[in-house]
């Protein structure tokens, strides 16, 4: 029994870490209509904005906070300057998808002479050891999943309760009536690049932290569990994403116990190939938050 | 361009001196103009209707005014001043509101949330007064304002819809064909009872309408459109005396009756 509790304990870090990055890239897809690719890319640069603080003998926490704004500008910026005029120009989804494409290589080539091929980690690494029950978690992990939580709650209120949120859901379920609404929807959008940005900084932080090591390449891997987790929920869907973390994480994690840690993305994509083939929209398309436009 | 000159001389009310007035508009999607030239107006307490077979142009000339599509030609103005390709968010704020023949809800979000965001530009004291207000207009909101507004009935959608648009308190409503998708006696509802008050409270209601008929008695003027030119315009009474109107409307043969042909019901423009 007890590596299963084990596995679970993981499988909690895990789907905390999922929950993150793919809140925010879904919330991407969901209002602005923008399948954002570099999204792996600019976590990963985020975790190296915090690895280099941590270098200089800064914590790692305020390392997360210094990636969390690095991610957000950054993102806002990638809009402003790249995705937004093509959208502009009418460039097709499918075009804007190339776009992303091409700046996440040409993010991570640009990182490459200064970060190198070589894997790095955080110097503060595990902390203590934290026994819940039959679970065993390190200081570091519980602070990883109660600061998912606290911001998954943070994104819930913000859609439901906030002006801002709402009209955010207002955007991304029916644009033009928005603007005929009277509703600034390039600022809204902004806000929505400054807050996914930033959720995919602290993500990135918290990925990196949660491995072992980390490398340049470990962004392609970033993306593709938050794609996973945000497709599987229901692709724009916030609730969807954190639902989707919630499997991916903890499946993979006891599929890791059960058979062989090697399986571990394989189970996650058997899973989600399952679902697409039983309900190809997702498991809680048009029910969340940010049912897709028309 | 055929207009009432032969209109026999009555003694008549003069039309409100416009709130909202189109002159010589040309717009499209690009590519080839679906309008050219109109010119239409609307003033305080005044009911207007644009009626005019499929595809004339009768929706884009509502989204040329409120700033979705982009006027090549021609000029908008709203009172005395140009308002030309300004952005729909500036019309809204200006007191022009705009409800689209479809997608006229924010369908995920909750009513209230939907008439929350038709006040988006007042503070949420205000808000609240406004949602009261809107809610004696219509006594069938408040049971259903934690409702999502997809799960709306047709009829319940469009009083939604047109009750977000009134959240601003506009001065002008621009309804692009409010009573499609509407039984026939929710139709008659909206119109004869809603959109008359509407104007009787002194808005500028300008709207396209598909029943023709029902249209032609709550409308103080009237224009038709077709193939993206005013063809006819008028009171609704003199439009009605007129021998060629059914044929002008309809560009039918002589078999066409009124009653089939002006109620006959009008798909999407694009």
């Amino acid at each position: 029994m007890a590596i299963y509790e084990a596995a679970f304990g993981f499988g909690l870090v895990s789907m905390s870490v999922i929950a993150l990055a793919a809140v925010g890239f879904t919330m991407q897809f969901g209002i602005t209509n923008m399948i954002n690719l570099a999204y792996g890319e600019v976590m990963i640069t985020s975790a190296y904005v915090a690895y280099y603080l941590d270098r200089a003998g800064i914590s790692i926490w305020l390392g997360m906070i210094a990636g969390g704004l690095f991610g957000a500008v950054f993102s806002f910026a990638l809009n402003r300057i790249v995705y937004a005029p093509f959208q502009r120009k009418g460039t097709s989804n499918l075009g804007m998808v190339i776009v992303s494409l091409a700046i996440s290589l040409m993010l991570a080539n640009a990182l490459l002479p200064i970060v190198t091929y070589n894997s790095v980690s955080y110097s503060e690494h595990t902390g203590s050891i934290v026994r819940l029950g039959g679970l065993v978690v390190t200081i570091n992990q519980m602070i990883i999943i109660g600061l998912a939580i606290v911001l998954m709650i943070g994104i819930h209120a913000l859609l439901r309760y906030t002006r801002l949120g709402k009209a955010m859901r207002a955007t991304a379920a029916n644009p033009t009536l928005a603007r005929n609404c009277g509703i600034p929807t390039q600022r809204v959008i902004d806000m929505v690049w400054l807050i996914t940005g930033g959720l995919c900084g602290v993500a990135g932080v918290v990925a990196a932290l949660n491995s072992d090591s980390f490398a340049i390449a470990s962004g392609a891997g970033f993306l593709i569990t938050a794609l996973a987790a945000a497709v599987l929920g229901g692709a724009g869907q916030p609730y969807g994403a954190m639902i989707g973390a919630v499997i991916i994480g903890l499946i993979t994690e006891l599929s890791a116990a059960t058979w062989s840690a090697e399986y571990k993305e394989v189970v996650a994509f058997g899973i989600l190939v399952l679902v697409m083939v039983l309900r190809p929209q997702g498991l809680l398309a048009r029910r969340g938050a940010l049912a897709a436009a028309g | 361009m055929l207009t009432l000159l032969d209109r026999q001389p009555l003694v008549e009310e003069a039309r409100p001196s416009p709130s909202l007035r189109a002159e010589a508009v040309t717009s499209g999607y690009g590519g080839v103009p679906v309008i050219r030239d109109i010119s239409i107006a609307v003033g305080p307490s005044e009911i207007v209707a644009v009626i005019g077979p499929n595809g004339a142009g009768k929706s884009t000339l509502l989204k040329s005014l409120v700033g979705i599509l982009h006027v090549t030609g021609g000029r908008v103005m709203l009172g005395s001043d140009d308002v030309t390709n300004r952005p729909p968010e500036e019309l809204a704020r200006r007191g022009v509101g705009y409800v689209p023949q479809v997608n006229d809800i924010f369908e995920p979000l909750t009513v209230l949330e939907n008439l929350e965001m038709g006040g988006y530009l007042l503070t949420p004291r205000k808000i609240r007064e406004r949602v009261a207000d809107v809610a004696a207009v219509f006594p069938a909101l408040p049971p259903m304002l934690k409702r999502r507004a997809d799960k709306l009935s047709g009829g319940e959608r469009k009083m939604l819809a047109i009750a977000r648009v009134l959240m601003l308190d506009p001065r002008v409503l621009i309804l692009d064909e409010p009573t499609a998708n509407l039984s026939p006696k929710l139709a008659d509802t909206l119109l004869k009872e809603h959109v008359k008050r509407l104007a009787a409270v002194g808005k500028a209601v300008l709207m396209v309408e598909q029943r023709a008929r029902a249209a032609l008695e709550v409308a103080g003027w009237t224009a038709v459109l077709v193939s993206g030119e005013t063809r006819l315009e008028g009171r609704p009474a003199d439009l009605l005396r007129r021998r060629d109107f059914e044929e002008l409307f309809l560009g039918a043969g002589p078999r066409a009756t009124p009653d089939s042909q002006l109620d006959q019901k009008e798909n999407d423009e694009p």
